[in-house]
């Protein structure tokens, strides 16, 4: 909202200091004028150009009390700006300055004014001996309307032909009992001309010295509050609130922009428009050692006492050494606010950040102004310069609030922005623990069932298994030791988990390979295992020992009742299924009468297994032929792990 | 084959074992027992060249007698006769020094033979725990925290060995798939038996150590 007023009034502000000649009344008024302009006379009338603008600086003056220009008394010419503080010190006024123009004719062909750059305080003019425009009283406690330039209509009625007269009578306190040089009583030179030629002149003149002061002001006041409550509210950013006082007390030191009339004896409004100085000197250093990270107990009871101190010295310091003494509490605070700054920018250069160079950038023109703006204490400063220095501190005032709020807004997003990374941070680390928690938990299940689940297999090998092992190595009976050898299997699936892990093929094979190959060796009987390396298949525990029981039923027959010399074994895996043929060149098996192949060979056994597990088992045999075995199982099923 | 321990607590099942072992070893001296203070007291008192343990017995484990054997008897070769299959059963037996794992479900003939392969200098090696054995020196193989273990792997041709056996061939068989005697593979099952043991040795050794049993 600050910027895009700013923005104009530097671009306009920047060629203005770098061409002197361009637009400052006086200046730009005397350029119109030029060295021919004759006291008096009234140039265009005279056939000259009627834009043409008389810049009068050399008026008759006279002092006395009367209402209208004292004629009997001593008069003299003074040139025009007339500073009172330098002119003659100590006095208040009031003055009477009169001075001539001259008219071809009247009334004139266009409507004049005539144009005052400035004029402080008290101000009452005359044209041709009437009252035309009266501003303030002639005595205490006179007007505050210095920065204000004035232009005023000079009634056609009211003029005549041949010499004119403006008398001017002014009244204002002397400097020596101000407490600024911007109060002092001075006139500067008049213009006259037409009308809408003075008009230009007015805009930009009270832009300078009333608008443009004012919109700064105004922006102070606003950021500053805005800022000194942000600064307030957050400890950890106490330079905020200290740059927040400084801005509004600024602000408060052109109150006389906003007042003009103070209805107060003397010393009061001084003390008043004086008090926001050293609150802006004391919220200056405070802020410039906070921003740079330094504070110091000393320092914070220091500056609030230095601060009434001052007061109560102006309050009780005769009045005509008033702005001595403001002027010498000036030099110090200056001081300090110079001592801060160093400070701060050694900080600053010491860390090497852009701050150095933007708060440097701000503090020497802060400081230049400073500088024109003290000079003007003690000689005559040009309008343009002191008019600029005066904008010039408000300026900066405002640019490094916007760079503080910036700052501010920057610190904001990281901290939001670290503080969504916290939050996730700590979503996922609650995330890890509640899954380690699960999955402590499981594990904890686990290794209890583990447990019991080893416990109950232990005893259950201990007792039933024993029991059972006994009935198969002590039993006469071979179908009976069988059964009690299938419950002691089916005991360990059970234990183990009903059924146990999958089994790799590859790995079942090696299994049943070593127990048929050794028990064939043993019986004498010689043997051909074949079957494929690396198979890609898991077979059930429980297809696992259907397959272990099949084969080692169809081996115990071979040794028993084939009287084969020679067995061949294949194992293939073709279409899905798992193939194992067992093929023997024993006598075979010769059919009973009813026309089945089983002898109490176990072989119905051998195709009652095959079919719980989806394959089947063939047996092809005949007298004197030898025996084959054909066991076929679907993979897929044998797939299943449960 | 003169002395032989047969520690076993079922009567029926030592008599059934002890005629098993007469059958193999005909005259053979067999001196029996039931539990694994009797077993150890016999121990210390007979010299044996063989030993059947069970495992599970009333008054403990029968590992701790293959301990024993393995400490004061280092010729004698203990054979473990169980009925549990399990990893927590046949590798605490295997590092003590066990040199055969004997399932006692498994068939007569099937017993025999092993107890037969023991007399001519062949340790008895099942497909299954052969493959057991291999992942857990695989295990082991993997790099570890702490170097200070003895650094206890196969060699390639014990790898070779074990990689068969767990395939299903015998070792004969294994000899000639090799090139080798049968009882050169015999002693690289020796061998792989022998490092069972000395791993478990090393890490039973390194656990004292960390614990303080025998001062820094």
């Amino acid at each position: 909202m600050l910027l895009p007023m700013l923005l104009p009034m530097l671009l306009f502000a920047l060629p203005g200091a770098l061409a002197p000649n361009a637009a400052t009344a006086q200046e730009a008024a005397r350029a119109a004028a030029s060295a021919e302009a004759v006291r008096g006379e009234w140039l265009p009338m005279a056939g000259r150009s009627v834009d043409a603008l008389q810049l009068i600086d050399s008026v008759l003056i006279a002092e006395g009390a009367d209402d209208h220009f004292p004629e009997g008394v001593p008069q003299r010419r003074v040139s025009l700006p007339d500073d009172w503080s330098r002119s003659r010190p100590g006095w208040s006024g009031p003055v009477w300055y009169r001075a001539e123009f001259t008219l071809a004719s009247a009334p004139p062909p266009v409507l004049l004014g005539v144009q005052l750059a400035r004029a402080c305080a008290s101000l009452e003019l005359q044209l041709n001996g009437q009252l035309l425009y009266q501003s303030g009283p002639m005595a205490e406690p006179y007007v505050l309307d210095c920065d204000r330039p004035r232009l005023l209509a000079l009634p056609p009625a009211m003029l005549h032909a041949g010499t004119n007269r403006i008398d001017l009578r002014l009244a204002g306190p002397p400097r020596e009992k101000l407490g600024s040089h911007q109060r002092a009583a001075a006139l500067s030179a008049l213009t006259i001309g037409p009308l809408d030629a003075l008009q230009s002149r007015q805009h930009l003149q009270t832009l300078l010295q009333h608008t443009l002061p004012q919109a700064l002001a105004a922006s102070l006041l606003l950021t500053g509050g805005f800022m000194f409550v942000l600064g307030f509210l957050n400890r950890g950013e106490s330079h905020l609130a200290y740059f927040g006082a400084l801005s509004v007390a600024w602000a408060l030191l052109d109150a006389r922009l906003w007042i003009r009339e103070w209805p107060l004896p003397h010393r009061a409004s001084e003390l008043l428009l004086l008090a926001p100085l050293p609150v802006a000197a004391w919220a200056a250093v405070q802020f410039l050692l906070r921003y740079s990270g330094w504070r110091h107990r000393a320092v914070d009871i220091a500056l609030p006492a230095q601060t009434l101190l001052m007061l109560l010295s102006l309050l009780l310091v005769p009045m005509r050494h008033f702005h001595l003494l403001v002027l010498a509490w000036s030099m110090l605070l200056a001081l300090e606010v110079v001592t801060a700054a160093a400070h701060y920018l050694r900080r600053q250069r010491r860390e090497r950040s852009l701050s150095f160079w933007l708060m440097g950038g701000l503090l020497a023109v802060v400081a230049a102004a400073a500088v024109i703006e003290l000079a003007a204490h003690f000689a005559s400063v040009p309008a343009l310069p002191a008019q600029l220095a005066q904008l010039a501190l408000p300026l900066m005032l405002v640019l490094t609030g916007l760079r503080l709020v910036q700052q501010q807004g920057l610190a904001r997003q990281e901290a939001e922005i670290s503080r969504a990374q916290l939050e996730q941070r700590v979503r996922e680390a609650t995330a890890e623990i509640e899954r380690n928690f699960r999955q402590l938990s499981e594990l904890k299940v686990e290794q209890v069932t583990e447990r019991e689940r080893k416990r109950i297999a232990a005893d259950l090998h201990d007792d039933l298994g024993a029991k059972l092992l006994t009935i198969v190595h002590t039993s006469e009976n071979d179908r009976i030791s069988t059964l009690a050898r299938e419950a002691l299997e089916e005991m360990r699936l059970s234990v183990r988990g009903l059924t146990g892990r999958a089994m790799r093929l590859g790995d079942a094979m090696g299994d049943w390979r070593a127990e048929v190959v050794s028990r064939l060796a043993q019986a004498g009987i010689e043997t051909d295992w074949s079957a494929p390396e690396e198979l890609p298949y898991t077979l059930s525990a429980r297809a696992y020992v259907q397959t272990t029981r099949i084969l080692r039923e169809a081996t115990s027959n071979i040794i028993k009742h084939s009287g084969a010399s020679f067995c061949s074994i294949q194992c293939r895996v073709r279409d899905g299924d798992f193939r194992l043929i067992v093929h023997d060149n024993g006598e075979g098996i010769t059919s009973e009468p009813d026309g089945r192949l089983d002898r109490g060979h176990g072989m119905a056994t051998m195709k009652q297994r095959a079919k719980q597990l989806q394959g089947q088992c063939l047996i092809e045999s005949g007298p004197g032929l030898g025996t084959v075995i054909r066991l076929t199982l679907p993979l897929e099923r044998a797939l299943e792990t449960s | 084959m003169k002395h032989i321990l047969l520690l076993e607590d079922l009567a029926q099942i030592r008599e059934w074992l002890r005629k098993i072992v007469l059958q193999v070893f005909p005259d053979a001296q067999i001196v029996e027992a039931a539990r694994v203070a009797d077993a150890l007291a016999r121990v210390t008192a007979t010299k044996f060249d063989l030993a059947l343990v069970d495992l599970g017995l009333p008054d403990g484990t029968g590992v701790d007698v293959v301990t024993k054997l393995r400490d004061v008897q280092a010729e004698c070769q203990s054979v473990v006769v169980t009925i549990h299959d399990d990893d927590e059963h046949l590798f605490p037996a295997l590092q003590a020094g066990a040199f055969g794992y004997i399932l006692k479900e498994q068939p007569r003939e099937l017993i025999t033979e092993q107890l037969q392969r023991i007399s001519q200098g062949e340790p008895p090696l099942s497909p299954s725990i052969a493959r057991r054995v291999m992942s857990y020196f695989a295990n082991k193989a993997k790099p570890r925290a702490d170097a200070t273990l003895p650094n206890v792997s196969l060699t390639e041709r014990e790898t070779e060995v074990l990689l068969r056996v767990a395939k299903g061939y015998t070792l004969p068989e294994i000899g000639v798939q090799l090139g080798l005697s049968r009882h050169t593979i015999a002693d690289y099952v020796k061998q792989i038996y022998r490092k069972l043991n000395v791993s478990s040795r090393a890490e039973a050794a390194l656990e004292a150590q960390r614990l303080g049993l025998f001062g820094r």
